[in-house]
């Protein structure tokens, strides 16, 4: 009686392992994830192919940019975000191409598409020796602009390969529910 | 060997009843009734959520313009245009809106492709950032010859989550299925009024 009993415990005992052991097992997708090399605004930070320097970060109720030689005026129902950005490159040239803004509650903004024509955005392509700059630009939302991460990567799918993963810290929000000195119009002509 | 022929008929009998009783139980559980199922007719006016979206449509109406957001049409052709507001519900930048919606039987075949433009700055098939509203405008080229309708017919498409899909093990929006029908009243031209919820 006894001995079977504690046969029965030792089932379940091993149940729950083989269930522990299941739910604790790391998903394919978090294998093969891009792998994070972590920073603050300001740090240079070294993947396996760039390095990437946030200088500073300037938010705009409107964009100005120029299309074939016309002035346009980018609206949106959100603030820009124009982070200007240091990249070098390590041991062979590269394209870093892809870079999204990762708010506090984790809503992840892309890159704006509405831009394609303007000069110094991503991709940009680097050469070891020869660092330059550029703009990452992003339409957010109001309340996803404090605490946020700056992700950038060299490819879409990044896997098994470094993301930079830049951390903006807070940042104060005026009376308006806009980010304080966030400029009526951004001039996205003058140079960098 | 005639034990043996017993056998059989009584192994056959026995799996022809549980087909039998597993066809019960499914017809019971409703597995026939869903595909006879007629699809909603979703009003005009409301917002509509698809998973990913939530859609809100504003106005449709027929374009005789050579250029319709930026979008150039054949010469001598008309366009079909449907504003709509469309807010990204998923954590992600996305364009998955291409499936969305589907025009049709009339006046437009369901296979056209629209065009798809930001109306802010017509931007043709932008990303769209979660939690940001946005106006945008589908574009059907009508056929040639077509006589504007007085109104037309849509599917709103709906997609499912899954956390894990079965090829990549990545979260994703998967498996389109209709939602409902929208019949929506196409005005003079782009100066008709929003509709009003």
């Amino acid at each position: 009686m006894m001995r079977r009993l504690a046969n029965i415990l030792l089932l379940l005992v091993a149940v729950a392992f083989c269930y522990g052991l299941q739910l604790s097992k790391p998903h394919y997708g978090d294998l093969i994830g891009p792998i994070p090399a972590r920073g603050k605004l300001g740090d240079t930070i070294v993947g396996r192919g760039f390095e990437a320097r946030a200088e500073k970060v300037e938010f705009a109720r409107n964009l100005r940019t120029d299309r074939f030689g016309e002035t346009e005026i980018l609206t949106t129902g959100g603030v820009w975000a124009v982070v200007t950005v240091k990249f070098a490159a390590r041991a062979q040239s590269t394209v870093v191409s892809i870079a999204s803004w990762r708010g506090p509650t984790g809503l992840t903004y892309d890159q704006t598409e509405r831009l394609s024509f303007a000069n110094d955005l991503l991709p940009v392509p680097i050469d070891p020796g020869l660092p330059r700059k550029a703009r990452l630009v992003f339409e957010l939302r109001p309340d996803q602009v404090s605490n946020a991460t700056l992700l950038i990567s060299e490819k879409l799918l990044a896997a098994l390969d470094s993301q930079a993963e830049i951390s903006l810290g807070p940042i104060a929000v005026g009376a308006d529910g806009m980010p304080a000195g966030t400029v009526d119009t951004f001039d996205m002509t003058q140079p960098l | 060997m005639l034990e043996s022929a017993r056998s059989r008929v009584k192994a056959w009998a026995i799996a022809g009843i549980g087909t039998a009783a597993a066809i019960a139980v499914a017809g019971l559980l409703g597995a026939f009734e869903a595909r006879h199922q007629a699809l909603a007719a979703l009003a005009p006016s409301s917002q509509v959520d698809t998973g990913e979206w939530l859609v809100r449509p504003l106005k449709a109406y027929v374009s005789a313009e050579k250029h319709v957001y930026g979008t150039l049409l054949k010469p001598g052709g008309k366009a079909l245009v449907l504003e709509l507001e469309m807010t990204n519900r998923t954590a992600k930048s996305t364009k998955d809106y291409f499936e969305l919606l589907q025009a049709g039987p009339t006046p437009v075949d369901p296979a056209t492709k629209p065009f798809i433009v930001l109306t802010r700055d017509s931007t043709m098939s932008p990303e769209l950032h979660p939690g940001m509203p946005e106006r945008m405008a589908y574009i059907w080229q009508l056929p040639d010859g077509a006589a504007p309708p007085a109104n037309f017919g849509l599917t709103v498409i709906r997609k499912t989550y899954k956390l894990r899909d079965n090829l990549y093990g990545l979260p994703g929006w998967f498996n389109p299925a209709p939602i409902g029908t929208l019949t929506m009243p196409v005005g003079a031209g782009p100066d008709a009024p929003d509709l009003q919820p």
